[in-house]
């Protein structure tokens, strides 16, 4: 069975673990994910923008779960079982919105520390398991 | 600046209208709103449309030209305004101008939309390089899941509850059994809300508004012609638009800086600050406030972001009724976007066309007593926002 990535270029498994792949900008710091061009943020005179990588520590902002299958593009295994999703604050400072890993959607808590790991999101018509970023409660 | 008068408002009913085109419904609309100008269609000197990828516009968001090749070629320019689903005010914010500069003094205001079933898409590209295509794709988050995670943020802040959600709904049903132009107008219980289905925790379906088709039109005009039709005009205090900040904590794509504040629609709280500066009042000067409440969450959190009551307080004033017509803080005497369903480009105008009818005294069962200042506004993609306030 492959993995392959649901999109190129916005996570990596690293030697020190999984890793988002974004931006900072050289100048002010902001964090970007997934990458940007140029920094976005009007009050930064700079613009010289560097590689980063995020990850894996971040606090759980706040989740909702995805009760009815959502319509396409988004893909999933049936039979269709809820999801949660989160907004997660990680600790370099970029919100990212990301699926939640858990076996019990019901006991998703805001304010959470959570974990990023790489997982399925789905199975593809091929059989190939399509990885995704998605976070988990540190125990 | 010249003065801008509301000379005359027109409105569709909101619903689904298998057998109307999307003309129908907005030569219905635009006729209505001539009407009661009382001026005919030759005296438009410029048009401002509202306009969708969803439906009309020849498929080019050409709405505006829609407009004139049916109710009559007669050369008149044409802006076609493109916001998401603030399109409708923003759509006002240019007629407004194109009236209060004194290039025109008899302008068109329009929006219209039949809606494909569902929740709206907010992308129908396969491209990586669209944010809101990978969000889908990568995350599995369709739209409404976007407010899941406000309201959910709301309950792990202030101890919101489910059945605070769902009083508001049983609210806006409360005030749209009487208003015949809204979609959905019968009365539930709490119990009602509570048990439809659970669409985006915490969110119920029928907290949550759906899509609609619908139609609304207003003229605007200059204070001279105003006063040549009538001795009470509707005026436009204000009228602002704006976008989103980079640091508000709303992530538009996959993600977005952690903000310094707290998170919030920086966009509508930029349209409502400059709009209420513009026209001089203040919030107790506000005899309602019609809000883009796409979900019961917006009427709790607008009326905090914009500094119309104090963070956490929103809550008490449902539960106390304030929020009724007859309440201290009026919010959508019209029964609001979760009774009337999303008609997108529409949506800013009937909200302005409600303001109207509440202002002259016609809205009925539901009216405000005494309604001198009203304040509308819209939230669109992309980060767009407007906001009106009209006074009598």
């Amino acid at each position: 069975m492959t993995q392959v990535p649901v999109a190129e270029g916005l996570f990596a498994e690293t030697a020190a673990g999984p890793r988002l792949l974004g931006s900072r900008c050289a100048t002010c710091g902001t964090p970007y994910f997934p990458k940007v061009a140029i920094c976005r943020n009007p009050s930064c005179a700079g613009g010289a923008i560097e590689d980063a990588e995020f990850g894996p520590n971040g606090t759980l902002w706040s989740y909702t779960i995805q009760y009815y299958p959502p319509p396409p593009p988004a893909k999933y295994d049936e039979p269709y079982v809820p999801y949660a999703m989160g907004m997660i604050d990680m600790a370099e400072g970029v919100r990212v919105l990301a699926r939640i890993s858990t076996d019990d959607v019901t006991k998703v808590v805001a304010g959470s520390a959570v974990e990023l790991v790489l997982e399925k999101l789905y199975t593809a018509p091929d059989g190939n398991d399509v990885i995704t970023w998605k976070f988990r409660e540190v125990k | 600046m010249q003065e801008v008068a509301l000379l005359g408002a027109g409105m569709h009913a909101w619903g689904k209208f298998p057998e109307k085109t999307l003309g129908d419904l907005t030569r219905f609309a635009v006729s209505a709103a001539l009407d009661d100008a009382g001026v005919t269609w030759r005296e438009i000197q410029a048009v401002s449309a509202a306009s969708s990828r969803f439906s009309g516009g020849k498929g080019w968001g050409l709405n505006g030209n829609d407009v004139v090749e049916d109710m009559g070629p007669t050369g008149v320019p044409v802006y076609n305004l493109s916001a998401g689903c603030a399109a409708g005010g923003n759509a006002f914010n240019i007629g407004y101008t194109l009236v209060a500069s004194g290039m025109y003094d008899v302008v068109l205001v329009v929006g219209s939309e039949k809606l494909p079933k569902g929740f709206i898409q907010t992308s129908n590209v396969e491209d990586e390089a669209d944010l809101e295509y990978m969000r889908q794709l990568a995350v599995g988050m369709p739209g409404p899941a976007f407010w899941g995670f406000l309201t959910t943020r709301r309950m792990h802040e202030y101890g919101t509850t489910e059945a605070q959600l769902a009083k508001i709904a049983v609210k806006a049903h409360q005030i749209a059994k009487h208003n015949e132009r809204a979609r959905f107008r019968q009365e539930f219980t709490l119990e009602d809300v509570l048990n439809s289905a659970m669409v985006s925790y915490p969110l119920r379906l029928y907290e949550i508004c759906p899509v609609s088709d619908g139609a609304a039109a207003v003229v605007l005009c200059s204070a001279e012609v105003a006063r040549a039709h009538t001795t009470s005009p509707v005026w436009v205090a204000a009228s602002a638009i704006a976008t989103a900040l980079h640091n508000d904590g709303i992530p538009k794509g996959l993600g977005t800086v952690v903000p310094p504040g707290v998170t919030h629609h920086s966009e509508a709280a930029a349209a409502v600050k400059q709009a209420m500066g513009q026209s001089g009042i203040t919030k107790d000067d506000l005899s309602l406030v019609e809000l883009q409440d796409n979900t019961v969450y917006y009427e709790l959190a607008f009326p905090e972001e914009w500094g119309l009551c104090e963070p956490g307080e929103a809550e008490s004033l449902v539960e106390k009724g304030e929020t009724m017509p007859d309440g201290r803080l009026p919010i959508n005497p019209s029964g609001g976007f979760l009774c009337f369903g999303e008609a997108t480009t529409a949506q800013g105008l009937f909200q302005i066309c409600e303001m109207t009818y509440q202002l002259r005294g016609e809205s009925g069962a539901r009216q405000v007593p005494n309604a001198r200042v009203a304040l509308a506004q819209t939230l669109g993609l992309g980060g767009n926002a407007s906001a009106t306030v009209l006074k009598r």
